[in-house]
């Protein structure tokens, strides 16, 4: 049952900063992941700051080079955005594979790359670590959905479809804050559990995702996003795969190989960057490519899976753009 | 019949009335078997349908259950002060209360808890419920109650359970009774005389029924006097199980069902939480709505219970089965229930040498309840991927080797003959449909991306019969109102029973009202449940409605002066074929009119002796699987199903394909996850317990219906449809999986993880 809540639209960014930076207050953009939070006590707010009133947070604009995708932006529309269709075809397809026609029209862009761990745990009745518990509850239990890369102490999967890509894109986010603006790679707008348990983003209270800004690649990058779900619709990746890839016919000059659903943040991987950097992209190459963006796992009891999905999704998606 | 037993728990049934003069079989029909929309259509898309869960009554309070968050434990202390302090709330009943004792879980002539007990033996299990002016006043009260719990240690599966050691569930061995063991021929025998053996384990998984309304009443007093709103299957069952635990007369327990959101067996008898509403209504004088949060019915309105499952075939080299074997353990829950899941094995193909045995066991989790073919999916799940097996070991089709083996008796029920046997030819039309032959030609190739077919078949052991006991009124325009007791559980029972109403008396569907599923106004019926409302509710509404027809012909031929025989009902007149001149509308019938109504009462006549009535059905599934991620996609799924006389073709179409995807959720998604560590179930909503969505689901989805009546069996040739639409589903992917990869998956469900893991090296 969602707790009492008062609910306040502020009409300007400074506003939204100023009452989000006061305790208890909780930003409020599609909502569908924070309602759900809420009615499960997965986190508590006496605000929600709703970020409705703020246009300039809205729409998608092509600008000198670069997309801007403000947070405001559903995910439908980054799907739909003939911008995006056109030069960065793996966003499009990211972004129509996260959840349901539904959440897609309704969900942002910015709540979804600040969406809370799905871990069934974290969700559930069992007070963890990151919810103030002594224990990550999915080491000894459960855990063929967790993360088989970066999982120290805390063992959730990043849950979104479009982090992956726009890390792989190489997008900024811009955030406000009460101590003003500041702009820093999507990469690095993730934390690891082992740097810090009880946050999932670098940001600080009363700072706000504002914006996505996506350079857009030079001509001859190919894009795509792959994922294995449980099911067709309405799920998070088991595990996926965001390419970005620069060069010239079959050969590849620069990669950018980011996986979903098998770590804590988007998890690059960098070993199969490397390895396919001045690559042609041979069946023979894309294997080793999901070689080694499966190295170095390490799976817990029930995830082992989750290794070889690796391996043949990178391959798969790799050929998939020869 | 062995799973009868499950439809029925509310004690013994009445004795069935003296049924009506049987009817003779319709030689044509004008209504029934056409494709009608739903006679309650406009209201259930509308949403002006109001289910139990829509009820609102003046001063009403809203009432929650505090369950225990441990799969065992003893309740030390429970303190309902600080919940009773707060704002709003007006009740609070705890393990102490008067009422909490009223006995639970009756079975083996005990009662095996009690309404509120101290001991918890799973997660969910009732401490104590709270009454209050709001759902939110509800919620803070049930976080207020302070319990104190000493908790158990406990086992979660088959396996936990009957490991030495085990903590035992109650007192005793945690086995459910003995196991059940049922022998014909010598089964030695016919594996030594066997060409070709073969042997496997399979598992499927614990399921939840999920169904769209949530369990839960609306209970008033007036007086001693108690009314229920409740989303039920069965309203006769809830009142008499309300009424024992209340210690009321039956007559002063009126249980209304009407409208409900689903039930596929979670809701055949009365919770726990209709009782507890109804002591909080009794100390508060107040109407009390208890509905079940999502979570809760996930963990204690009942599941479609694990099985592990051996299965041992033995065959000639021609194919003809020689010996079966098949041993099934499976996990009751925390109460008595069954696990039972071999009964099919033992009928579904001709085998002289057959052994089946059937084990239950506790566990410290929500007791099973039966789930759409209690047992049969299970089974269909082992035998049928042991058939094809054996098929692939044989070099047969595993069409053909069905074929060889299609029983012509009921070898388990004295060998008596099946009244209409469809089996062979559901085998048969639905291969033709489907296009078995070519498609199971093609060759899977070496791709990463593989197509492949399979087939499955079944029986539904169980047919239904009496009691069942249904009014027709026809007023004096010449409209008419049927009264039934029967529920309509979303399957479009109210508009089948309107039809044949509306057959016998010749008038359109939109002439005539349906009154059903209430104890206080409408006929006793059992629950709709076992695939058998149809075949036992149908006859009755059609000899009622005959009854009415032929007073309707007796007032016209002394008011026309001629012979009844003559006369008959066409679009609401009385006719004589032979001579046109002769029409005249009901409504100018002048005895009619004097009287206001004409009252007709039909029962349902016994079951025929010396034959067995039972559904059939064989479905065929075509699957794409990505070998390397181990992704399954369903491309298309023929159902061919033999239920006797089909009553309307729309709502047997969406009866069958509802119970395809039910089955695609077994074999590809669907799985109660319990954590090992803590005991607590980890996927209890609906996001994490994964139903099949729209995208899960081939558009290319088609039902061949048999529709072939059964004249012997009932005046209207029905038989089941619920269950057998959705037994054999998920075996016929797995042979589908099979046939495109060489991988044979033995645990349901089907996931990525268990693909890749059975796939091991065989990937190419």
């Amino acid at each position: 049952m969602l707790p009492h809540v008062r609910h306040v639209r502020p009409a300007t960014l400074g506003e939204a900063v100023r009452l989000a930076a006061a305790p208890g207050a909780v930003v409020h953009a599609g909502g569908t992941d924070l309602l759900g939070c809420l009615r499960d006590g997965v986190c508590r707010a006496d605000t929600l700051v709703s970020l409705a009133g703020l246009a300039e947070l809205r729409g998608i604009q092509e600008e000198r080079g670069k997309l801007r995708l403000g947070a405001l932006a559903t995910v439908a529309e980054v799907a739909a955005h003939p911008v995006v269709r056109r030069l960065l075809p793996g966003l499009a397809q990211a972004a129509a594979v996260v959840g349901s026609p539904q959440l897609r029209h309704q969900g942002t862009v910015g709540g979804n790359l600040c969406q809370k761990p799905r871990c069934w745990y974290y969700r559930g009745p069992f007070h963890c670590l990151r919810k103030g518990g002594d224990t990550c509850y999915a080491v000894a239990g459960d855990n063929r959905y967790h993360a088989i890369f970066g999982g120290e102490s805390c063992y959730y999967v990043h849950p979104s479809d479009l982090a992956p890509m726009l890390v792989a894109l190489g997008a900024l986010a811009r955030l406000a804050g009460p101590a003003g603006g500041r702009v820093v790679p999507l990469e690095k707008f993730y934390v690891l559990p082992e740097e810090d348990f009880t946050h999932e983003t670098v940001l600080q209270p009363g700072e706000l995702l504002t914006e996505v800004v996506v350079p857009l690649p030079p001509a001859g990058t190919r894009t795509a996003y792959r994922k294995v779900g449980p099911r067709a619709a309405w799920d998070f990746a088991l595990a996926g795969v965001a390419l970005a890839l620069a060069g010239e016919g079959g050969k590849v000059r620069t990669a950018q190989v980011v996986l979903a659903g098998v770590a804590p943040v988007p998890w690059r991987a960098t070993a199969a960057e490397k390895l396919l950097a001045e690559q042609s992209l041979t069946p023979a190459v894309a294997a080793r490519a999901g070689e080694a963006a499966a190295g170095g796992a390490r799976p817990l009891a029930g995830n082992a899976y989750k290794v070889e999905l690796v391996r043949q999704l990178v391959r798969e998606a790799l050929l998939a753009l020869v | 019949m062995d799973n009868s037993g499950t439809y029925f728990v509310a004690g013994a049934l009445p004795e069935a009335a003296t049924p009506t003069e049987p009817l003779p079989p319709w030689t044509s029909t004008r209504v029934v078997g056409a494709r009608l929309p739903r006679v309650d259509a406009y209201e259930r898309v509308s949403g002006t349908a109001v289910y139990p869960i829509d009820v609102v009554l003046p001063e009403m309070l809203y009432a929650g259950i505090l369950r225990c968050p441990h799969p065992h434990a003893r309740v030390r202390r429970v303190d309902l002060s600080p919940a009773l302090a707060l704002p709003g709330v007006r009740a609070a009943i705890g393990p102490d209360s008067p009422g909490a004792d009223i006995p639970w879980y009756r079975a083996q002539g005990r009662a095996w808890s009690r309404l509120l007990d101290r001991h918890c033996r799973h997660q969910g299990e009732e401490v104590a419920a709270v009454a209050a002016e709001t759902p939110y006043q509800v919620a803070d009260a049930l976080k207020a109650i302070a319990v104190e719990y000493e908790v158990l240690p406990f086992v979660l599966d088959e396996e936990q359970a009957t490991a030495p050691g085990a903590p035992p569930v109650h007192e005793g061995s945690n086995r459910v009774g003995e196991p059940a063991v049922y022998e014909r021929g010598d089964v030695a025998a016919g594996l030594a005389a066997a060409a070709v053996v073969v042997e496997r384990t399979f598992r499927t998984a614990c399921e939840l029924h999920a169904p769209m309304e949530v369990h839960g009443s609306v209970v008033r007093w007036d007086g001693n006097r108690l009314t229920v709103w409740d989303t039920t299957q069965g309203v006769f069952a809830v009142q008499a199980e309300v009424a024992r635990a209340l210690g009321l007369p039956l007559a002063h327990v009126r249980v209304i069902g009407h409208y409900m959101g689903g039930g596929f067996g979670a809701k055949l008898e009365a919770g726990k939480y209709t009782v507890l509403a109804a002591l909080l209504a009794r100390a508060t004088g107040r109407p009390v709505k208890l509905f079940l949060p999502r979570e809760d019915t996930f963990l204690a309105t009942g599941n479609r219970p694990a099985n592990r499952l051996t299965v041992k075939l033995g065959a000639a080299r021609d194919g003809t089965l020689t010996a079966l074997e098949i041993t099934s353990l499976g996990a009751a829950g925390a109460y008595p229930a069954s696990a039972a899941a071999t009964f099919m094995a033992t009928e579904l193909y001709a085998c002289p040498n057959v052994r089946a045995r059937d084990e239950t066991v506790f566990i410290h989790a929500g007791r099973a309840r039966p789930m759409r073919a209690p047992g049969y999916p299970q089974c269909a799940w082992a035998l049928e991927q042991a058939m094809d097996e054996l098929a692939g070991k044989l070099g047969m089709d595993p069409l053909a080797l069905r074929l060889k083996n299609v029983p012509r008796t009921a070898q388990r029920r004295g060998n008596l003959p099946y009244s209409t046997a469809g089996l062979e030819e559901c085998l048969r039309r639905g291969a033709e449909a489907f296009g078995w032959e070519r498609a199971r030609r093609a060759r899977p190739g070496r791709a990463t991306i593989r197509r492949g077919v399979g087939m499955a078949a079944c029986f539904w052991g169980f047919s239904g019969g009496p009691p069942s006991t249904a009014i027709v009124k026809l007023f004096s325009d010449g409209s008419a109102t049927l009264t039934m007791g029967a529920s309509d559980i979303g399957t479009g029972t109210k508009t089948v029973m309107a039809m044949v109403a509306a057959e016998e008396l010749a008038i359109p569907v939109e002439r005539i009202a349906v009154e059903h599923a209430d104890t206080g106004t409408t006929p006793y019926a059992t629950p709709s449940g076992g695939s058998k409302t149809v075949p036992t509710d149908s006859p009755a509404v059609r000899a009622a409605a005959a009854a009415v027809r032929r007073q309707v012909l007796e007032l016209a031929a002394a008011q026309l002066q001629r012979p009844v025989e003559e006369l008959t009902l066409r679009e609401g007149r009385v006719v004589t074929p032979a001579d046109p001149s002769v029409s005249l509308p009901m409504s100018a019938l002048e005895g009619l009119q004097r009287q206001g109504v004409l009252v007709g009462v039909g029962t349902r006549a016994p079951n025929p002796e010396g034959t067995v009535t039972i559904p059939f059905a064989a479905h065929f599934a075509e699957v794409e699987v990505n070998t390397a991620t181990g992704e399954v996609r369903v491309l298309r799924v023929v159902a061919a199903q033999d239920s006797g006389r089909v009553l309307n073709r729309l709502t047997f179409d969406n009866q069958t394909l509802g119970g395809v995807v039910m089955g695609l959720g077994f074999a590809l998604t669907e799985e109660r996850v319990l954590d090992p560590a803590t005991g607590r179930m980890v996927n209890a909503n609906l996001h994490d317990y994964k139903l099949p969505t729209m995208l899960d689901v081939p558009v290319e989805m088609a039902c061949v219906a048999i529709d072939r009546p059964d004249e012997a069996f009932n005046s209207t040739g029905t038989k089941g449809l619920g269950e057998p639409a959705t037994i054999p589903t998920a075996a016929a992917v797995a042979n589908a999986i099979f046939h495109a990869t060489g991988v044979r998956v033995t645990d349901a469900p089907i996931t990525p993880a268990r693909f890749l893991a059975a796939a091991g090296g065989k990937r190419g």
